[in-house]
């Protein structure tokens, strides 16, 4: 399996666009850039639904009322984010893909969706019951305070991407680390 | 008579107080006076102080306080939108806004004060660095004004009767007054981990 995601990677990594992505200086700025931004609109979004859940934001305000007036704009800057994440590890394939942050935020990002998909399954079932109380029942108040702790746990595997403490390159050979990032022996291209 | 216009608009006039200081003290050059008088405190904030210690020596402990700034913002961001987009009657136009304006300043001034206090560890662990950055700067600046803005303009107008008898194109001044700051205030604040 890491052979496979190994050679995607360099694959990748050997394409025209990938390198010009990469090595320019504006364009691979405004990408990151945008994708920091957007997740600002996507968690702003996302956060004050979670809060009013767990009655900390707009108690008074119904809470159907939040999640679908809010689901619109944290949908945009989900969908210009994701896109954004998908150039920026198209920018640098190969170092992105054996990161063991970049590994794990995948997994997180999975169990977030489907977090997400079981939360708002919860909501519609029996929200008419408690649209206007200030706090939604235990079960909702878990999936919003599982949806926060994900989302939070995402962002800081994601600033640690930028850091080399466990690159393929500065790791021994079978230790922990490179198990987990899937290090390839003898690989040449990093 | 000016005793009641004194008290009757006390936060604004503070706020056009300091805005005309800054105004006179780049004039003056002032500030181009103070600003190398300001870099010993910022390489002790690096070197010497605990803040600036922790941040160069444990690296994982820097990056999960910077994530936290960047949540810290994504609330500010998520309350901002909320808020200025009500007012501008683009989202939740059948909620008043006066519930939609109380309901996210209490979240927005504690992300606010867990973004000062994270960005404050994250400066001092580069302290010798963002003190040359212009962008750091005028990210600096569009905080200032913008929390001026939202505590001694936007809140109490906005508290202070209810909003449809306030002037539209007022309301809606704030609104884009308030985006664009805190917009700067993000933009400047990614572009400084580019400089």
């Amino acid at each position: 399996m890491n052979q496979f995601i190994f050679d995607i990677a360099v694959m990748l990594d050997n394409t025209q666009w990938s390198t010009l992505l990469h090595e320019s200086y504006y364009m691979y700025n405004w990408v990151e850039s945008t994708h920091v931004l957007t997740l600002v609109l996507c968690l702003g979004m996302l956060f004050l639904i979670d809060l009013r859940m767990l009655g900390y934001a707009f108690p008074g305000v119904p809470a159907s009322s939040i999640a679908d007036r809010l689901n619109m704009p944290m949908l945009i800057g989900f969908i210009v984010m994701f896109i954004t994440g998908i150039l920026l590890f198209y920018a640098v394939p190969v170092r992105t893909s054996q990161s063991v942050w970049f590994r794990f935020k995948m997994v997180l990002l999975v169990a977030a969706a489907v977090n997400a998909f079981m939360f708002h399954k919860r909501m519609n079932e029996s929200v008419s019951t408690w649209d206007n109380d200030a706090k939604a029942p235990s079960a909702v108040r878990m999936g919003a305070i599982l949806s926060l702790t994900f989302w939070s746990i995402i962002v800081i595997f994601g600033r640690f991407i930028a850091y080399d403490w466990f690159d393929c390159e500065y790791t021994d050979a079978g230790s922990l680390s490179q198990l987990l990032s899937g290090c390839i022996n003898g690989q040449a291209q990093f | 008579m000016l005793n009641s216009l004194l008290s009757q608009y006390t936060r604004s006039l503070i706020l056009v107080a300091v805005l005309l200081l800054i105004v006179i003290l780049e004039v003056l050059e002032v500030r181009a006076a103070i600003y190398p008088g300001l870099l010993p405190f910022f390489e002790w904030a690096r070197s010497s102080s605990w803040l600036g210690l922790i941040g160069t020596t444990y690296g994982s402990i820097y990056a999960t306080v910077e994530a936290v700034h960047l949540l810290s913002m994504a609330v500010i961001g998520g309350t901002v939108l909320a808020t200025d987009l009500r007012l501008l009657g683009v989202v939740f136009r059948d909620l008043p806004s006066e519930t939609l304006t109380k309901g996210t300043h209490k979240v927005f001034s504690a992300a606010l004060i867990s973004a000062i206090a994270t960005g404050i560890f994250c400066a001092a662990g580069v302290g010798d660095k963002v003190y040359y950055m212009e962008v750091f700067w005028i990210k600096m600046l569009a905080l200032v004004a913008g929390s001026l803005f939202v505590f001694l303009v936007k809140q109490p107008l906005l508290n202070s009767m209810p909003h449809d008898e306030i002037n539209p194109w007022t309301i809606r001044l704030l609104a884009v007054t308030s985006l664009l700051i805190w917009f700067t205030v993000a933009a400047t604040g990614r572009w400084i981990g580019f400089s």
